[in-house]
């Protein structure tokens, strides 16, 4: 085949009327596919000292409202400030499962939004995402629990959501691997199926959002810690990190675990949190035999199989504040019994890679989006637990309009931090609480 | 083991033994006066501290008390308690 | 092939034969072999396909650090065949192949590599939208390795073993042998562990001097002899260990022998002080095809002859940048091996023994020279290089022995929170800080010597001892001292790579990842370690860091020429791969039987596991309870409770306890008469309900619902921490068992089995008394409501429960007694709107939302009764949740229980509903937001799959069923 040669003012000649093997005509397709020497979200950009907006925290939620602050409201003078590097936090360690089958009608329409928005956004960034909406299974193991099922289905069907309840043997026949036998020690009654729900590449939602906010002007800082935040008279006025001081009016802080923490070491405020470390892991790659995913409320686990072949697994949280992301023997061993239990065959099946992350906690297990209370200008995201990742578009876009208008939308206030105080639990878990949350 | 904890009454155990119980806030306010953000801070409100802090903790698998310590949360490990003048 | 049947190193049994099973042959290997050595001896080379480009992968470290030789096994996928032992029958598959691993018609894949730099599924498949769901099916396909069924059925046992040692040794090499021995001297328990099924380490193969007239393998054996004859050392052989956490808990897993009751036994070890001595694994020598059938490491081709009898291959070339890589090639050579020439990429400091060795042998030796090509499918070819790339030769042979150095398998080190730095001369990555009480011993620490080796093990091992309180300064001082006059950390070599562009250069087998796709990773901006793995997808296979940990950062410091020293990367466990079975050991389940369990069953009943216990749910086919309510409702009905709370409060301030955590003012609580109430949360949500009894000054007995027994005491303890009270709570939920027997003919039955007078007018509604039932059983009884009927609760001692049970059955036959089970009584006490906490309450609703607030004594403010502020500030608050009771507008159609209420959006939900026998209408109970809590008030009720359609009812007055409640008081 001939190849013809492109100039830089568009012209084009042909190669010297040369016989050119189709593997050079591939090659050179494919290199022109990555602009070699390009980092994806641009050099490292110098700290300036002041800008429109700080970003506390360089993970999903912050790298949100970042793009979407200067994709729909022109504020692209952003500055992110990440301790470390980005996905680092929660947004690199989850297991990458997305739905929106909340329990109450505040957390599904967030949700829905937010899971509607995954092919959206792989255009816009124009990044592989690979989401893959393989459906969820919620699996019911008593009367109570089907019971249970029934008012979230109710809730997520008058929402639009499609969402089901089946009986075990349906349950099987979309998993076949499925124990529904009566001897394990959680017999399964059916499940909540929700199709729409799937699983995403979380690092590609790390990276991919990273991109499209560098391209829109936004300053991503990694290596680069907050130390302090500055108040006068009730307003925000700047943050100080480890390569300089800012000059901002408007702070976000969105950094995950880190976040309760952060808050009250720099502003005195207090937050009704519990952070927890939560634990993960997959197994060796195999080839499909999970084609959804499906977790268990009474065994404390779930399983999805990602798209190397893996069975990403987890859930078990020790019930007290550690903020080592270390594992525990008794977590690997209590894992293996569930799976062992409801997914049988995997007892072929080797675990191979362990990993922890931060979960912080509230009291009813729905997150805190709060700005201007008490201080003027702060703005707060974070008592996402283990669920932070499954909403992130939307809480972006959403924070994001907040941030910039300094009003908040409809769509945020029952997720203030006053409802507390206001002995307005939100109900997104039915249990009550004892001493802490999640304890 | 991994974690362990120091039970008054029956000594250093295997921290899954216990039962977390919270951060040590003092005790109970009175009820004359309370406003609704007392009332919060008391029962809901946290400090999340990354470092040592002082808990309470019951012996579930044991002898059933309630005790405080000393834990640091970045290593999960129990800690003496610190100096007085820290 | 004929093996070496006749070498002193031998581990394995040439006159015992096993058979193993390959695309339908049998090739016959021999006791000791491991399922890949036994092929490989029949003449095996390709044993499978990588990952992405299936390429053909065989034999490189014999240790399992990567995916290489990964099979299906008896239908287990994924099996380390080369370091899984060969039991006679084995069924072995190739896995990730079209055709075989010879002729894998996916093979083509490899040529396309250009088009798959890394991270290049982030660019591609997603435009047009419409590809994306076809691209994940396929992707699917071609991702994986082996496959599993979801039948499948593990077979073996597996047991699980937790220890407590003093001391326990990873690693039984020279270093954690003596260790193990020095730390036993002292008394202590040592526990040694093993990866191995034989101890030894790296002297186990090697001819080479320990002392003039001793050659490392038999010192290994004597040692080995002598560890085994201490009796305070337990051996643990076959047992890699996979995990270290706080406070030295070790795990790790042991492969039952031939004579063993477990296929695989789980290990968790409780330590004091643990000496890490896991020697070093090899560095992978980068240079393009570095992964080809036929390229494999030092101590691979070493082993397969000395240990296992087989030669790695005809010819040989080496390149090699360590010693140990000249001592294999002269061994090799007097054992058969034909070398057509030796490549070291060091250009000074190798030992001049085995310099002169090789040129006694003529082996061609090439000093500042490396690999730079392998060439074949399986390799037939070498092309060596000077390290500069300036001149190049070619090299025939069938087998490349190829490594750049060790590395110190740091794991356990790192798991245990240690820090590891980069030490420049011996280019390992060495512990910088050490967690509490560990100890790192041997090659590990960067020395070779073997007499360094075992000092280092001594040292190690009495420190160990010294971390139990063992006063051994001394003895250390000396072992420090002896220790430091031997050859300390060799200078290792530092060659990163060979001198080429490294497209095919795999720093990655398991994810065939590539120098070239490090490179484009670090150019995208991923320029550290931790962010290249997940980009390139580098070390996160099967064999985690074992191929790649040493190599990547090393690369990555000198391609981004970055300032400062080259950093490590995590590690997470498990340390080996480990099955799920194996974790779950004996995993047994264990529920809590009431004393009548044996009984109801043979009575019919239809069990469910309800919180710890199993209960009775019904007792027939028919899931509404029909006949079990009605008869209830006419008859008399027995129901086991025994899975009550039942609790005992006395001591001088017991009822200042009882009034913290109960609502109500316990103070009017009169001796003869059950008090009815709730503990609340300190949000004021109802935690836990039930009734309270006085048996005398300051001594109560109450009952808990069967979910918060196990909580009681700790609840009532906390509540009161702060107050020094003094006051003591017996647990009586197991000592007694509680026998419901409900009905308008339930006193007819009663009075059957006791003298004690049960008439209405001696017990009346709310009373308590105790009397003695069939001539002496003791039994405290109480008249309460729950279920709308004459009702008698009676708390008998465990162990008369059966007896009791059975005379009430005999009395209550002549009124048509009957079983009833949880839901009949879940009906029941619905139609009398009693509401079940966690059905009628949740967290959003407080004891006053649910109707409780009758129970609650506002005055008693000293008392700081929990949830007492809470409830008092949400007094009044409009859209709280309500609970009312409703009746359907169709009598015949009840709604499923979670069926919400609705309008524009939602309003509440159904919590319990049926369709009621006793009154023949559809009722229940829901909770709604109190503006629409109103008697009259219209519900619309929204059920999943209701498609639009909605269904009506009205608020109606509480309770349904007998609203005065004559029945409970007759």
């Amino acid at each position: 085949m001939y190849l013809r040669e492109k100039k830089t003012d568009g012209s084009s000649l042909p190669i010297e009327n040369h016989l050119i093997s189709t593997d050079l005509f591939f090659r050179r397709k494919g290199e022109r596919m990555f602009l070699k020497s390009k980092p994806l979200w641009g050099k490292r950009p110098r700290l300036k000292s002041s800008y429109d907006a700080v970003i506390i925290g360089g993970g999903l939620h912050g790298l949100a409202t970042a793009y979407y602050l200067a994709k729909e409201h022109g504020i692209t003078d952003v500055a992110i400030i990440e301790k470390r590097y980005i996905g680092f936090g929660g947004a690199g360690r989850n297991t990458a499962i997305v739905r929106a089958n909340q329990r109450t009608q505040y957390n599904v329409p967030l949700y829905k939004e937010a899971l509607d928005l995954w092919p959206v956004l792989t255009k816009e960034l124009n990044f592989n995402l690979m989401f893959n909406n393989c459906g969820n299974l919620n699996l019911m193991h008593s009367e109570a629990a089907m019971k249970a099922a029934r008012m979230t289905i109710a809730t997520a069907q008058f929402h639009g959501v499609e969402s089901h309840l089946i009986d075990a043997k349906e349950a099987k026949e979309l998993v076949p691997a499925l124990n529904i036998s009566e001897d394990i020690t959680f017999p399964i009654h059916g499940a909540m199926f929700h199709p729409p729900g799937g699983i995403v590449r979380h690092d590609a939602v790390v990276w991919g959002l990273a991109k499209g906010a560098a391209r829109l002007g936004v300053h991503i800082h990694q290596q680069t810690e907050a130390t302090a935040i500055h108040t006068e008279g009730g307003k925000i006025t700047g943050v100080t990190t480890s390569r300089g001081r800012i000059h901002t009016p408007r702070v976000l802080v969105a950094a995950g675990g880190y976040s309760a923490g952060i808050i009250n070491q720099m502003l005195g405020i207090k937050l009704p949190i519990s952070v927890l470390t939560i634990q993960a892991m997959v197994t060796q790659p195999l080839k499909p035999i999970l084609n959804h995913v499906v977790s268990s409320g009474a065994y404390h686990c779930y399983a999805n199989q990602t798209l190397k072949g893996e069975i990403a697994t987890g859930a078990h949280m020790d019930p007290w504040p550690n903020y080592t992301t270390q594992n525990t023997a008794h977590y690997i061993k209590h894992q293996a019994e569930a799976l062992s239990d409801w997914l049988p065959c995997l007892r072929g099946v080797k675990f191979m890679r362990i990993w922890g992350g931060l979960a912080d906690m509230t009291p009813d297990m729905a997150p805190i989006m709060d700005g201007n209370d008490p201080i003027e200008g702060f703005y707060m995201d974070c008592g996402w637990g283990y669920f932070g990742f499954k909403s992130c578009s939307a809480t972006g876009k959403y924070m994001a309009q907040f941030m910039a208008s300094g009003n908040c939308p409809d769509m945020l206030k029952p997720f203030n931090l006053r409802r507390y105080e206001n002995h307005q639990l939100m109900g997104e878990t039915a249990a009550l609480v004892n001493y802490t949350p999640d304890n | 083991m991994a974690l362990t904890l120091t039970c008054p009454i029956c000594g250093k155990r295997n921290g899954y033994e216990f039962r977390y119980g919270g951060e040590d806030k003092g005790p109970r306010p009175a009820e004359e006066g309370l406003t609704p953000r007392d009332w919060c801070d008391y029962a809901h409100m946290n400090k999340c501290v990354a470092g040592v802090q002082k808990e309470w903790w019951f012996h579930r698998d044991g002898c059933g008390s309630w005790f405080t310590t000393y834990r640091d949360t970045v290593r999960n490990l129990e800690v003496d308690a610190p100096e007085a003048n820290k | 092939m004929t093996r070496l049947n006749q070498l002193p190193t031998l581990r394995v049994n040439p006159s015992e034969k096993v058979s193993v099973s390959y695309r339908g042959k049998t090739y016959q290997g021999v006791a000791g072999d491991t399922v890949a050595t036994a092929l490989f001896a029949n003449g095996v080379r390709i044993f499978g396909r990588s990952l992405k480009y299936h390429r053909p992968r065989g034999l490189y470290s014999l240790d399992g650090e990567c995916s290489n030789t990964f099979m299906d096994v008896d239908g287990v996928p994924n099996v380390r065949t080369e370091n899984t032992p060969l039991k006679d029958g084995m069924v072995v598959k190739e896995q990730n192949v079209k055709g075989s691993a010879e002729f894998d018609w996916m093979g083509f894949i490899d040529k396309l590599d250009f088009m798959m730099p890394a991270g290049f599924y982030y660019k591609t498949m997603h435009k047009p939208a419409a590809i994306w769901p076809h691209a994940i099916k396929q992707i699917r396909k071609a991702a994986g390795l082996g496959v599993i069924s979801p039948d499948y059925k593990m077979k073996g046992e597996y047991d699980e073993m937790f220890l407590t040692a003093d001391v326990t040794v990873i690693g039984g090499g020279a270093a954690g042998m003596t260790a193990a021995l020095a730390a036993a001297e002292s008394g202590l328990r040592v526990v040694l562990l093993e990866a191995r099924p034989h101890l030894g380490g790296c002297f186990d193969y090697r001819a080479s001097k320990y002392t003039d007239d001793t050659p490392l393998y038999a010192r290994a054996r004597d040692l080995a002899e002598q560890v085994e004859a201490t009796e305070n050392i337990r051996v643990f052989k076959h047992t890699p260990m996979v995990g270290a956490y706080n406070n030295n808990l070790i795990t790790g897993f042991q492969v039952g022998g031939k004579n063993d009751v477990f296929t695989e036994r789980y290990i968790e070890i409780r330590s004091t002080s643990v000496v890490v001595a896991t020697g070093c694994i090899e560095r992978p020598l980068l240079f393009d095809n570095n992964e080809r059938p036929g390229v494999m490491q030092v101590g691979c081709a070493h082993r397969l002859a000395r240990t296992y009898g087989i030669l790695p291959g005809r010819e040989a070339v080496f390149s090699v940048g360590h010693d140990l890589g000249l001592e294999a090639a002269i061994d090799l050579f007097d054992l058969g091996l034909k070398i057509a020439c030796v490549a070291d990429c060091r250009e000074d400091g190798h030992d001049p023994e085995l310099m002169l060795a090789l040129a006694e042998r003529q082996i061609p030796l090439l000093k500042g020279w490396v690999a730079a090509k392998a060439h074949g499918k399986t390799v037939n070819k070498v092309t060596l290089t000077t390290v500069n790339g300036m001149v190049k030769r070619v090299f025939s042979c069938d087998v490349l022995v190829a490594s750049a150095g060790l590395s110190p398998v740091t794991g356990p080190l790192v798991l245990a929170q240690g820090k590891m730095s980069y030490d420049s001369h011996t280019g390992y990555f060495l512990p910088s800080t050490l967690p509490e009480r560990m100890f790192p011993a041997g090659r590990m620490t960067g020395v070779n010597n073997p007499l360094s080796i075992e000092a280092s093990g001594r040292l190690a091992g009495l420190k160990a001892a010294a971390g139990c309180g063992k006063d051994l300064e001394t003895a250390i001082a000396d072992a420090q001292k002896a220790a430091t006059a031997l050859p300390g950390p060799e200078l290792g070599s530092k060659l990163v790579t060979a001198p080429v562009k490294g497209r095919k250069s795999f720093i990655c087998f398991d994810e065939d990842a590539t120098v070239k796709s490090v490179k484009q990773a670090i150019d995208k901006g991923f320029d550290v370690p931790e962010l290249i793995k997940r980009f390139a997808a580098v070390g996160l296979g099967p064999g985690q860091s074992g191929i790649p940990g040493h190599n990547l950062p090393l690369f990555v410091a000198k391609y981004t020429a970055a300032i400062g020293t080259p950093k490590s990367t995590t590690v997470r466990p498990p340390l080996v791969p480990t099955f799920i079975a194996t974790y779950a050991g004996a995993h047994h389940h264990m529920f809590k039987r009431t004393p009548l369990h044996v009984s109801q069953k043979a009575a019919g009943g239809v069990f469910r596991n309800i919180g710890v216990w199993q209960r009775a749910r019904y007792f027939s086919k028919d899931f509404d309870c029909r006949e079990e309510i009605l008869n209830v409702r006419n008859n008399v009905g027995l129901l086991d409770g025994s899975t009550l709370g039942k609790f005992r409060i006395h001591g001088p301030d017991a009822l200042k306890a009882l009034q913290r955590v109960y609502v109500s003012d316990m103070s009017k609580v009169k001796e003869g008469r059950v008090k009815y109430s709730a503990m609340c949360n300190d949000d004021g949500c109802v935690i836990d309900d039930g009734v309270v009894v006085k048996q005398g000054e300051n001594d109560y007995y109450f009952t808990t619902s069967t979910a918060r027994a196990g909580a009681t005491v700790e609840w009532l303890r906390y509540h009161t921490r702060y107050d020094g009270w003094s006051f003591h709570l017996v647990n009586l939920t197991d000592a007694l068992g509680v026998i419901n027997l409900s009905g308008p003919n339930a006193r007819k039955v009663l009075e059957k089995v006791t003298d004690a007078d049960v008439s209405n007018e001696a017990f009346p509604f709310s009373g308590c008394r105790e009397f003695t039932v069939g001539g002496g059983i003791p039994v405290r009884a109480m008249r309460l409501g729950f279920v709308g009927e004459l009702s008698y609760e009676l708390h008998v001692a465990s162990s008369y429960m059966q007896a009791v049970w059975d005379m009430l059955w005999e009395a209550g036959k002549e009124f048509n007694i009957a079983h009833f089970g949880v839901e009949a009584q879940n009906v029941l006490r619905m139609e009398k709107c009693h509401i079940i906490l966690g059905a009628e309450s949740e967290q959003r609703t407080n004891l006053l939302d649910v109707g409780l607030g009758f129970l609650w004594d506002r005055k008693k403010t000293d008392a700081k009764t929990v949830g007492a502020v809470a409830l008092r500030q949400a007094e009044g608050d409009s859209g709280r949740l309500t609970l009312v009771g409703f009746k359907m507008e169709n009598s015949e159609r009840a709604p499923r229980d979670g069926a919400i209420i609705v309008d524009t959006r939602v309003r509440g939900y159904v919590c319990t509903a049926r369709k009621s026998f006793s009154t023949n209408e559809a009722v229940g109970m829901a909770l709604v937001e109190s503006q629409l809590s109103d008697i009259g008030t219209r519900l619309e009720i929204f059920e999943d799959e209701c498609n639009g359609e909605r269904l009506y009812a009205k608020v109606v007055p509480m309770p349904f069923y007998d609203p005065d409640g004559k029945r409970m008081k007759m």
